[in-house]
């Protein structure tokens, strides 16, 4: 049914198949290849000078560029990926709250902040009471579990007070709540504890010093161990325990779910619980690499795991680690390896751009994420 | 169709994200350099000279600010006194406060400054307060900014009302000129400071690193801020002019936590010394993380004025580095106005205020008001009950400053109004469990 | 009413295990259920007939819980449950088959079995229903990793009664069993349902085709703008020229309805 009779029939099934192609179409597949084509070639570049600096094709993109060592390079890798997991521990959050409400709780940010304080201000008092050095694996436990208690009912209050009240209200207006939660969170912790910055007492050398396996700090080591044990318990619990089959049944159909007697509220609740407990982790894995919290320590690493989370495919709790390692990985190497062989000045003060243009490309090309399911409109009806 | 518009709509909505994160820095010095040539000067009414003036400098071409009897003479605080600089701007506004009590009453009348103001250490803030200013025609003068991003939006409002502007703190080179006859791009006249142009200070350490430490290649990091971006610009092309190798000139954004991309892009270039004159935190994060990047184990650490707070100098990662910032052994020097030393206006300080001030300007302040204060007091007379202030006649005493005695040395006023002492130290910072030593110990004076 | 007591002569002593007393609800504004009387004696197969918006999915939701009534009395096995949740009554026995299934499509087939007996602890039994559940239906024993949304229309409707069994029910309702089905798929499920009745399930069915309802059923009453307006045996109602003029004849207004209702009063 093509070409002479289209114009017969121009109703026909074939029409309705073969869509005809509008100006957003052009646009979107104009941006798609330019995207991928200045990726491409910033990459190549970077590899042409790998192999040789003075490639004439390298010299053509930046005659300036140095190139990176091995060891940089695997320095950038493993800073990113360690990055990148408290990126996807806090994604995790922002997807388990999509997915059973479907609303992004853009407070998620401030939980894991919260987590972040409540581990400075617990570390801080073991260390005065000298535990912090003499016992610093028990000490670490100790505020992994305070931090994640406070931040867990953190989310569950604010569960309890702002969003249950608007259950059943447009998604629009929970969205907007959380917007205000933030600030709210912010603003607590600037009356609560100043405005000032805040340090981790200092750690032990080991956790400072590189380890002779691939040459990575102690700390870089914890985070990346922590963060892959956590993810593996929470996959775990919503996989395999039954609380975790409700959780994924209330997400998919609460009706239903509430039919098999599942207590829909306390779910939720569950839920928050969960994402909370994860952004706290997140944040005790930020206090001992980064060693600092500020009351806005929350909101870049926040937005980026929401960024995680869209990257991953938002509901999808494997696409969210995967999209916090590959957004953290992209924006501590992607300067560095596309940016600067392009001869982009200044490319260090990029790496939010290249964070966020990581989130455009994906969903340029996989509007769904890199795990999400594309079901048909009818299905979550 | 509707998907592919939702499609549409998120990478719009990522690319504002984008674009929100390119911008954010350096976007403060360019909106705000345009904005104030909106405000007119309100236009101050033409006095003629008239036959029984008492003598006095001026020549009314910016007007006249008038005092009643039983009012007083109006300047301004605009100072950083709240968030994260607070210790910076509040011990700068008491320093205004203080040299007003002890210089006293001006041809008898007496000097108000209102409610001490807030730049909030932005353009934005340095904006909104410079507006609220200039709506009070009775204002003469005001002290501040403490922060140069404030001073970039605020000096052009308030000297196109007439009044004048001393920072005690704007160290930034655009607001007065480039030390060669050039004016910066954000100078405006009736701007002066009594802080020192940070050409001198980035000169300074680079003369410290070429000379003293003998290191031929070095970096420098700043935060797109102008005074941090001002001043690794001054320290590398210093640096370049003694014959160094600048191997890397960077930025940051000032919420960045992971410095190992920015750091392994300095590591590039092979330097043995890497300046960021930025502010904590980012400051804490580039001094912890720089010796576990591949390339940085044995890279000497340098920083300024903006990192020599208690705060970062207790970090155990801060120990061994160097820190320039103006020299503040004041000694005996004496403010010939009020007669005051600075161990009277410290001794004074804290019986007042229960405790030192935190960062080193006050004296700066200091010595701006009471400049600001002769200047008023050499430009008005008493015309009947009223005390006539000329405004230009303020402009053309501080114009005219050569060799007048301040807490913070002798000061004289270059045609940029750069009025600073221009003395700087670097010190070397070897404990942070003994902070007090390391802010002593100077290994380099300049000039 | 006589035909009805006297279809139902031998159980009128036995206290209803399901029943509702003078049920009003309403949506907002809209009076959905009108003074609905029913009552579901055990073994029993009876069915709720209606036309779309008569009111049929509001009585399940009510007798489930997910609707409050505002006013008159739900009560199962000789407890008012107005005021309990859905939860509560799922553990007391009353379970339902939704209409369109709507399993949980992103789950496997184990996992939305596992789901139906949520509310019980006694593992052993739930395995041996797990059992009987493959005898009832062999095809998704074969299936039970597969994800449920990737089964066909016919497979999805054995999950979906396995599931409900899951819960050990003591009535199991029944939305619209025949909906979205294809024609053979229909006819094998009324058999089906007919099946689980007779190895004793008691079914509560609310449906649009009362040809294939009435013809597994036992009684049936039929809901006309939330108002019961017939209330009999499967056989009398078949042949009732009532059930032809307000229902089968596509529900041309409530002047027929009516009628009927004063000719079954």
């Amino acid at each position: 049914m093509n070409g002479s009779d289209v114009g017969a029939s121009r109703v026909a099934p074939t029409g309705r198949r073969r869509r005809r192609r509008t100006r957003v179409d052009w646009f979107l597949t104009a941006l798609r290849v330019s995207m991928i084509a200045l990726v491409a070639v910033g990459l190549l570049a970077f590899i042409a000078q790998e192999i040789n600096p003075d490639n004439p094709f390298a010299r053509w993109a930046n005659p300036d560029a140095t190139g990176l060592t091995g060891a940089q390079f695997r320095g950038l890798v493993i800073s990113g990926i360690a990055q990148g997991s408290m990126y996807g521990l806090i994604a995790l959050g922002y997807s388990m709250v999509y997915g059973v409400l479907g609303f992004i709780n853009f407070a998620h940010g401030e939980v894991f902040m919260v987590g972040a304080m409540t581990g400075m201000i617990t570390s801080n008092k073991l260390a005065d009471a000298g535990l912090w050095e003499s016992n610093f694996i028990g000490s670490l436990v100790f505020i992994v579990v305070v931090s994640i208690i406070v931040s867990s009912l953190t989310a569950v209050v604010m569960e309890r007070v702002a969003y249950r009240p608007l259950r059943g209200a447009p998604r629009l207006i929970p969205l907007i709540t959380s917007i205000g939660v933030s600030f709210f969170l912010q603003n607590a912790s600037v009356v609560l504890l100043g405005p000032a910055s805040k340090s981790y007492p200092d750690v032990p050398d080991w956790v400072k010093a590189k380890h002779t396996f691939l040459q990575i700090e102690g700390a870089k080591i914890l985070v990346i161990v922590v963060a892959a044990l956590s993810m593996a318990a929470l996959w775990y619990y919503v996989d395999r325990t039954k609380t975790g089959k409700a959780m994924r049944a209330v997400a998919e159909d609460a009706e239903i779910a509430s039919l098999m007697g599942i207590d829909v509220n306390r779910t939720i609740v569950k839920v928050f619980a969960v994402g909370g407990a994860m952004a706290g982790m997140a944040g005790i894995l930020w206090g001992i690499l980064f060693r600092s919290v500020i009351h806005t320590t929350g909101f870049l690493p926040g937005i980026k795991a929401f960024s995680a989370a869209v990257v991953g495919g938002i509901g999808h709790l494997g696409g969210a680690m995967a999209g916090g390692l590959s957004i953290g990985v992209a924006e501590s190497v992607g300067p560095l390896l596309i940016l600067e062989p392009l001869g982009v000045s200044g490319v260090s003060q990029l790496r939010d751009a290249v964070a966020f243009s990581m989130l455009i490309i994906v969903l340029l090309v996989r509007p769904a994420g890199l795990f999400g399911e594309r079901l048909p409109a009818e299905d979550r009806a | 169709m509707k998907r592919k518009l939702l499609t549409l709509l998120a990478a719009l909505f990522a690319l504002t994200l984008f674009a929100a994160a390119c911008g954010d820095n350096g976007d403060d010095a360019t909106d705000t350099a345009t904005a104030p040539a909106a405000t007119e000067a309100p236009e101050e009414e033409m006095d003629e000279p008239e036959e029984e003036m008492m003598d006095h400098l001026g020549d009314g071409s910016l007007g006249v600010a008038e005092v009643d009897e039983g009012e007083e003479i109006q300047i301004r605080s605009l100072n950083a006194i709240t968030g994260d600089v607070a210790f910076l701007g509040l011990p700068n506004q008491r320093g205004v406060e203080l040299a007003i009590e002890h210089f006293g009453p001006i041809h008898g009348f007496g000097v108000d400054i209102g409610t001490g103001l807030d730049d909030l250490c932005s353009a934005d803030g340095g904006q909104a307060a410079a507006q609220a200013i200039v709506a009070d025609d009775s204002v003469v003068g005001v002290i501040g900014t403490s922060c140069s991003g404030a001073a970039v939006a605020a000096a052009p409002l308030i000297t196109n009302a007439g009044m004048v502007m001393i920072s005690p703190s704007n160290t930034s080179p655009a607001l007065t000129s480039d030390l060669a006859g050039t004016a910066g791009e954000n100078y405006s006249v009736g701007y002066y400071r009594t802080a020192h142009n940070d050409l001198y200070q980035g000169a300074a350490m680079a003369e410290f690193v070429y000379e003293d430490l003998g290191l031929t290649n070095a970096a420098a990091i700043h935060d797109g801020d102008p005074y941090t971006q001002g001043l690794a610009q001054a320290f590398a092309d210093a640096y370049e002019e003694l014959g160094g190798t600048v191997t890397g000139f960077t930025g940051v954004n000032k919420e960045d936590t992971d410095m190992v991309p920015v750091l392994t892009e300095i590591a590039a270039g092979g330097p043995d010394a890497l300046f960021f004159p930025i502010f904590q935190p980012a400051g804490d994060h580039i001094a912890a993380q720089a010796s576990g990047v591949a390339g940085l184990e044995n890279v000497v650490l340098l920083a300024a004025d903006g990192l020599l707070t208690d705060g970062f100098l207790e970090l155990s990662q801060t120990a061994g580095m160097y820190f320039s910032g103006p020299d503040v052994r004041f000694g005996d020097n004496t403010n010939e106005s009020t007669g005051r030393t600075a161990d009277d206006f410290l001794s004074e300080y804290e019986t007042l205020y229960g405790g030192a001030p935190e960062a080193a300007f006050w004296a700066h302040s200091y010595d701006a008001t009471t400049l600001l204060l002769e200047a008023v007091e050499a430009a008005s007379y008493v015309d009947g009950d009223t005390l006539v202030i000329d405004r230009q006649g303020v402009r053309d005493y501080l114009n005219g400053v050569s060799d007048y005695s301040g807490l913070i040395g002798s000061i004289s006023c270059d045609e940029f109004g750069d009025c600073g002492a221009q003395r700087i130290t670097v010190i070397h910072h070897e404990d942070p469990n003994d902070i007090a030593t390391s802010k002593a110990n100077v290994v380099f004076e300049y000039p | 009413m006589s035909s009805a007591d006297s279809g139902t002569a031998s159980s009128a002593e036995r206290v209803p295990l399901l029943e509702m007393r003078k049920v009003n609800a309403h949506y907002g504004a809209v009076h959905a259920l009108r003074d609905v009387d029913l009552s579901i004696y055990e073994g029993e197969l009876v069915c709720l007939l209606g036309g779309n918006a008569s009111g049929k999915s509001t009585t399940l939701k009510t007798l489930l819980g997910m609707l409050k009534p505002t006013s008159g009395e739900v009560v199962l096995d000789g407890e008012v449950v107005n005021d309990r949740p859905t939860s509560y009554r799922v553990a007391r026995g009353i379970t339902m088959v939704p209409e369109n299934r709507r399993l949980f499509k992103r789950l496997t087939v184990r996992e939305n079995l596992q789901l139906g007996a949520y509310l019980r602890k006694d593992s052993d039994a739930i395995a041996a229903d797990m059992e009987r559940v493959y005898e009832l239906f062999p095809r998704v024993k074969e299936r039970l990793a597969q994800k449920a949304g990737t089964l066909s229309g016919g497979e999805q409707q054995m999950v979906a009664i396995g599931r409900a069994l899951m819960s050990q029910p003591r009535v199991l309702l029944m939305d619209e069993p025949s909906m979205g089905l294809a024609p053979a798929l229909v006819q094998q499920n009324f058999e089906l349902i007919s099946q689980i009745h007779e190895a004793g399930m008691t079914v509560f069915m609310v449906e649009q085709n009362a040809n294939m309802a009435l013809g597994i059923a036992d009684r049936g009453w039929v809901l006309q703008t939330g108002r019961v307006v017939l209330d009999d045996t499967a056989e009398a109602l078949l042949a009732n020229p009532a059930l032809r003029t307000s229902y089968l004849g596509g529900g041309k207004g409530n002047d027929e309805g009516e009628t009927a209702a004063d000719d079954a009063g």
